[in-house]
């Protein structure tokens, strides 16, 4: 992605942008809310629009169907709807399998490893919306994953995560960087970032810094991203005043 | 014995079992489109649609007699459902924008009709329908408009409700919202055409939304829910429609046809309802245990 900058509408939401993450490797986005870390994500997914610049998933734009997973953040979604894990997962081969198709053996199958990658194989069966939160995430990471993308995203897939659910996240995207797949992973949490990520890239409004994980992440940086001098970061965590963990 | 002989025994008249062939088979699509009306919450839509089919049902009406109605229904319910799918998309708020566009096609269609001189009973008849005097004709017409409706969600159907469930995880795999909304409410206004001769425009909205509103409270289970909202439809259709030829034929209490069986399908979604919150507070205990479990 080189000098890209997304808008909604008129108003730019996100500028300069310049950056690459390569196969098996991962990037974490950091900085305050409203920085555009989402927005990026939907940018390359095509789903706000690229105002200048170039972004190009495996040298290509748009990026092929099926090229990129994406994982939403779940409290955007209705806890009353009746679908099971299973059928959530399966959605992910939904564009592979094309319209009027049904699912076949193969599916099937992509599924259940899918859920089992994450973890989750005894819970297949449960109506999604009845599953904690961890385990809705990781449902919507398995749904990712059984649709066999080259580039995951993931959107502050930490967000009230207990450290059981937030292990078996780490584990999957380890899992998945080995066989080849590039992350960019949204996050408030720097041990997300230092269990996974190789580079990391500051984001407010802009660009701030993007490099090596230990290269950016100093306090200067961060508190040039978080627009606060009274932010402090211990190994874990990112503090910035009044606004609790964050 | 006796009891249950009108269930059956009404049916052998010609005009009874053509009036159970056109609710069998809306009971069918509409159960399938209904389910998807339920779980994308687009109920107040669904009754928008209803009363912008009503001017092209009754510009129809005026030109073509009962033929016409069909053609004009049809060419109404596409353009509604495309404009419709258009002005959600565009609107701040899209209740308040639907609501003035489709009571202002509902007065064109009240003002069209009013010009004929049988002003009343013709605008009952395109209100409420006219079960019992369906011909041949317009037996095939339902069919195929249903027919046509069951195409279009069928073939789209894990992809609709992909949306329903997640638009952003359905936009972000490639999938186009617009596209899929168009043809929703497309399914939906073929629906309501193919009901408006039989049960007429104000009705149809609950052949649309009760069955799918009974199937979510019966089932959990997303696949069940389409079979459920049908069987319940068919149910709620023969009974209604025998209860109607009962009470008319032998019991002297003059009931249409179309409204008892709405009546029915009410009455059926009552009795689900309370049984389903006498199993839910049955059932809370157990399930407050699993949460702590969690």
């Amino acid at each position: 992605m080189a000098a890209a900058s997304f808008a909604y509408g008129a108003e730019p939401a996100l500028t300069g942008i310049d950056f690459t993450v390569l196969s098996g490797q991962a990037v974490a986005l950091i900085g305050p809310n409203g920085s555009g870390k989402s927005t990026l994500l939907k940018g390359i997914l095509g789903l706000i629009p690229r105002t200048i610049g170039t972004v190009e998933v495996l040298g290509q734009w748009p990026a092929p169907a099926g090229y990129i997973g994406y994982v939403p953040q779940t409290d955007q979604l209705d806890p009353h709807f009746p679908v099971s894990l299973e059928q959530v997962v399966m959605m992910g081969r939904y564009r592979s399998l094309g319209w009027w198709h049904l699912p076949g053996r193969a599916d099937r199958q992509a599924v259940a490893e899918a859920i089992e990658t994450v973890g989750l194989s005894d819970r297949a069966r449960t109506r999604f919306g009845e599953l904690s939160g961890g385990q809705q995430q990781r449902g919507l990471l398995a749904r990712a994953v059984a649709s066999a993308p080259r580039l995951l995203l993931l959107d502050e897939p930490f967000n009230g995560l207990d450290q059981v659910n937030r292990d078996a996240l780490i584990e999957t995207v380890k899992r998945l960087k080995l066989a080849g797949v590039a992350v960019l992973v949204s996050t408030h949490d720097l041990d997300l970032a230092r269990a996974v990520c190789e580079s990391v890239l500051l984001l407010n409004g802009a660009q701030v810094a993007f490099g090596p994980r230990d290269t950016v992440l100093t306090l200067a940086n961060v508190q040039q991203a978080f627009g606060s001098v009274g932010v402090e970061m211990d190994e874990h965590t990112i503090v910035v005043p009044g606004h609790g963990g964050h | 014995m006796d009891v249950f002989t009108p269930l059956f025994n009404a049916f052998d008249l010609p005009f009874m079992a053509r009036a159970l062939l056109v609710l069998v088979v809306l009971s069918l699509v509409a159960g399938l489109v209904g389910v998807l009306v339920n779980l994308r919450g687009l109920e107040f839509i669904s009754d928008g649609l209803t009363h912008a089919v009503f001017p092209g049902v009754t510009i129809g009406f005026v030109w073509g007699g009962r033929d016409g109605l069909f053609v004009g229904a049809m060419v109404a319910a596409l353009i509604a459902a495309v404009v419709l799918t258009v002005i959600v998309k565009r609107a701040v708020t899209s209740d308040a924008a639907i609501a003035i566009v489709f009571t202002a096609m509902f007065s064109v269609g009240i003002i069209v009709v009013s010009r004929e001189t049988n002003y009343v009973g013709q605008l009952d008849a395109l209100l409420f329908g006219r079960l019992l005097t369906v011909s041949e004709a317009e037996v095939n017409q339902t069919v195929i408009v249903c027919l046509a409706a069951l195409i279009i969600v069928g073939f789209t159907l894990k992809e609709q409700v992909f949306r329903a469930f997640d638009l952003e995880g359905s936009r972000a795999a490639g999938y186009r919202p617009l596209v899929l909304d168009i043809l929703l409410n497309v399914a939906i206004a073929l629906v309501v055409v193919a009901a408006s001769s039989a049960v007429g425009n104000l009705l149809v909205l609950a052949v649309l939304i009760v069955p799918g509103a009974v199937a979510r409270l019966v089932t959990d289970r997303l696949w069940l829910l389409f079979p459920v909202a049908a069987g319940f439809a068919i149910l709620a259709a023969w009974l209604g429609l025998a209860l109607g030829y009962e009470a008319s034929v032998n019991r002297g209490v003059d009931l249409p046809s179309g409204a008892t069986v709405v009546l029915v399908l009410v009455a059926g979604y009552v009795l689900v309802l309370v049984a389903r919150l006498g199993i839910d507070r049955i059932n809370v205990p157990r399930r407050t245990a699993g949460a702590v479990v969690r």
